[in-house]
């Protein structure tokens, strides 16, 4: 079994909406601190947050969010 | 207020009701004590509602994961604080004999039912919080 890993594109669909950290916290509802912990790879966000941000930005969550497994050979 | 404001007034309220606890503590009263904590806490209460300081989802892990972390260590510690402080007594050392440092004693049956306070308390609102998500429901 490998690593899972979640990545995400949260910084690149904020600069394609010209969105700060601080806008794109009060229009989800959390801090800056989230904001810069989740493009960081560092905070992985709910379930519900995941959505708030698809829905902000008009896309599949899975747009932003990518789900990786490293170190496992490809197993189905 | 936004929420760098907010954490410089609570340092500001933290070090005044510091200062007036150690007052109370020097002029050797409680009722100046439970007022200062009080007014304290009322006031970031109504700061709080007041400036709608957020707490969002993050915080909330790192509340729960520092909250886990004390438990982990605390209840230990408790633990075997009140083991090693009754343990002298029922080994019958002389000091205990004589009924000197019999204070060691309660204060080792004080940690062990604190120990046990903890832990009952982490049980119930473990079991309590499983119930409320959903788990140990009947399956289908």
């Amino acid at each position: 079994m490998g690593v899972v890993v979640v990545k995400n594109k949260l910084k690149v669909y904020r600069a394609m909406h010209s969105l700060t950290q601080e806008q794109l916290a009060d229009k989800i509802g959390v801090t800056r601190q989230t904001i810069i912990a989740i493009e960081s790879d560092k905070y992985l966000p709910s379930l519900g947050l995941a959505f708030k941000m698809a829905k902000l930005f008009k896309v599949a969550i899975e747009d932003i969010f990518i789900y990786e497994k490293k170190g496992a050979e490809d197993e189905d | 207020m936004d929420r760098k404001k907010y954490k410089k007034l609570r340092v500001v309220v933290t070090f005044f009701v510091g200062a007036i606890v150690t007052l109370a503590v020097v002029r050797n009263s409680y009722l100046l004590a439970t007022a200062g904590v009080l007014t304290g806490m009322v006031f970031m209460i109504l700061v709080r509602a007041k400036a709608k300081i957020r707490t969002d989802e993050r915080e909330k892990t790192i509340q729960e994961k520092a909250a886990n972390l004390t438990y982990a260590i605390f209840a230990p510690t408790l633990g075997i604080g009140a083991f090693l402080l009754l343990l002298p007594s029922k080994g019958g050392i002389s000091v205990f004999r004589n009924g000197e440092w019999l204070y060691i004693e309660s204060l080792g049956m004080v940690f062990a039912y604190l120990t046990l306070f903890l832990i009952v308390v982490y049980a119930i609102s473990y079991n309590f919080l499983n119930r409320k998500y959903g788990g140990g429901g009947s399956e289908e």
